[in-house]
């Protein structure tokens, strides 16, 4: 650890392979927040088991009694959890856990396609309108964003299936595929989920890419005014390489960890998303499993959405703890 | 730092207030403007005319009076939870900054909430609980202080190393009294951009929530109104969207955006430092 951190001051760190990355990284504190996070996992499944259970007319009260008592049921519902039974869904007939695994590719494909689109797009906007700061470029931007994130998710994409799939039949009306139809060529099958991915995926996008944006165009603003990019202009580069290369390339830092953070909204998004395009993800399941009173799935859905986000910003703690070595553990 | 001219004039700022006065005035006196009782049925489903001017809903509501109501429910949830917020926020950050002893222990639970993925449990909790607007005032409450508490506490920090502050202390001020005379005026300009960052997310969840049908159908928000009109079979296909679809969704992002507005030009005028670090 001593050797690693020394290294470190001497400014000699060498492109490193992931896997040596991961390798080299400080252990311990993996652990410490590991065991930070696994305790935030355990509050959140000790409230959704306590909080109905509270309720004094909630959908579960009258289920313990003094030779039933909710200690019994807490130890079987945990236990029950570690062996990956959710208990049963009620309006889909069907093991939580199976429902729950036919929904989750669609919300990994819809959430993965958003997320890799919007920090492109986010960190890609931030950074021009900071390098053109004041400009038209800048504050058409700015307005644009800002109104986008001030819009809900759920409003923009009927907004989205009234113009782009009604009245301009572009896109597909709803799902993640058109339903009973034979495809001749894999190549269609692909081209169809794309099709019906378009409208959901822009939705989440361009609401939550406001938060993006702004930390990288405010990143991006304390960057620009440095000597070393005078210099670099000086020195004859052009502008392009001089924003990728030497402005960016700083201007990172804060952006990784809030990018992570964020992830976080997108995920969230998808409940409202998936509900207004029909899209048969795990965000479907919790407006279906509220509409059809379906707690037990409700609750599974959740943990999957819950668990998600918490290992998103898992990654993204260890990840940046070994980008910058200014943050050390206290 | 923030690098449209416009913003230092803040007349975003002074159209913000507009918006918001007006609709907060509208939200008041609400039952003086609206035109019908928004619960009444009337014909259903009508087109707008001289009688009913935004048309009616599914059970035969008349759409603008519900719109005038509807900014009434909206509102008052997203302002009362966020004053409540930024209530358990600002103490929670006042002790923390000044008793050193219950830092670590008020930061870790603040770690916590931060950490925690509080939209989707808040929706987990309304969806168990019977919907009103009591308790979506008081689940947003309990789930959206960490950040203002995380920011007081630093602002606290540095407040309680100032010579005014030990010379308080030296005249044999009470801790109690510090806080509550020296302390707190300084953090309050801090607490009130905190508070209408804050109501911004407040108002988007309150009106998903209801989007997913957790919201009270005795008081129903904006977002409750966007449920309604999702929820019928024909929205997309006849012009029904137009009238009960759109003012909704409208309001929503209205007073999203003069809250933005206002939040940001505050944030100017009140902490240079924080100037440009618009955040989440």
């Amino acid at each position: 650890m001593h050797d690693d951190e020394n290294t470190m001051e001497r400014g000699i760190e060498p492109k490193k392979p992931l896997f040596f990355l991961l390798y080299t990284m400080r252990v311990k504190s993996i652990i410490t927040k590991g065991v930070g996070y696994i305790l935030i996992i355990f509050i959140i499944l000790s409230l959704t088991f306590f909080v109905p259970r509270m309720m004094p007319a909630g959908p579960l009260s009258g289920l313990t009694s003094s030779e039933n008592p909710v200690w019994e049921h807490y130890t079987a519902y945990l236990s029950g959890l570690m062996h990956g039974n959710l208990g049963w869904s009620t309006s889909k007939n069907a093991p939580v856990w199976d429902v729950l695994m036919r929904s989750m590719k669609w919300t990994l494909l819809l959430v993965g396609t958003s997320t890799v689109i919007y920090v492109l797009l986010g960190i890609f906007a931030g950074a021009v309108s900071a390098w053109k700061k004041g400009k038209k470029t800048d504050v058409g931007l700015l307005v644009l964003l800002i109104s986008m994130a001030s819009f809900p998710p759920f409003f923009l994409g009927m907004l989205f299936v009234i113009f782009l799939a009604w009245k301009l039949p572009i896109f597909p009306r709803f799902g993640a595929q058109t339903l009973f139809i034979a495809y001749s060529t894999p190549f269609d099958v692909v081209l169809d989920i794309v099709h019906h991915l378009v409208l959901p995926a822009a939705t989440l996008t361009l609401t939550s890419i406001g938060v993006l944006y702004l930390i990288t165009r405010n990143s991006m603003l304390n960057v620009v005014g440095e000597d070393y990019i005078q210099c670099a202009r000086a020195k004859g580069l052009s502008e392009w390489y001089i924003m990728r290369r030497h402005a960016l390339k700083n201007a990172m830092l804060p952006v990784i960890t809030l990018v992570a953070l964020t992830v976080g909204l997108v995920i969230t998004g998808t409940i409202f998303v998936e509900k207004v395009f029909a899209y048969p993800g795990v965000g479907m399941l919790v407006s279906e499993a509220i509409e059809a009173h379906d707690y037990p799935l409700l609750q599974g859905a959740f943990l999957t959405i819950a668990l998600a986000i918490l290992a998103v910003n898992f990654v993204a703690d260890v990840i940046y703890e070994h980008l910058d070595p200014r943050v050390k553990e206290e | 730092m923030s690098g449209v001219k416009t913003y230092k004039h803040n007349t975003p700022g002074l159209i913000g207030v507009g918006i918001l006065m007006f609709l907060v005035i509208t939200a008041i006196f609400a039952p003086y403007i609206a035109p019908y009782d928004p619960y009444t049925r009337y014909e259903r489903t009508e087109h707008p005319g001289s009688e009913h001017l935004l048309g009616t809903n599914h059970v035969g509501q008349d759409i603008l009076s519900e719109l005038i109501y509807g900014a009434r429910v909206s509102l008052f949830i997203t302002l009362c939870a966020s004053i409540a917020a930024a209530c358990i926020g600002t103490l929670l950050g006042l002790v923390a900054g000044y008793f050193t002893r219950l830092d670590f222990f008020l930061m870790r639970i603040v770690d916590l909430f931060l950490t925690i993925p509080r939209l989707p449990l808040i929706m987990i909790i309304a969806a168990l609980m019977r919907p009103s607007v009591w308790n979506l005032v008081v689940v947003f409450a309990l789930f959206e202080w960490s950040i203002t508490a995380r920011l007081i506490r630093a602002e606290v920090l540095s407040l309680k190393r100032r010579p005014y502050v030990n010379a308080a202390r030296m005249f044999g001020a009470r801790d109690s009294h510090i806080l509550w005379w020296h302390i707190l005026p300084n953090v309050v300009p801090l607490v009130v951009v905190q508070l209408i960052l804050v109501s911004r997310y407040i108002l988007l969840a309150e009106s998903g929530l209801s989007f997913l049908g957790l919201g009270d159908p005795r008081a129903k928000s904006w977002g409750m109104m966007l449920y309604d009109a999702f929820e019928y079979p024909t929205i997309y296909v006849t012009d029904l969207w137009k009238w009960w679809m759109l003012p909704p969704g409208l309001c929503i992002i209205l007073t999203i955006l003069s809250l933005t507005f206002i939040g940001y030009a505050l944030e100017e005028q009140v902490n240079p430092r924080l100037r440009g670090s618009w955040r989440v």
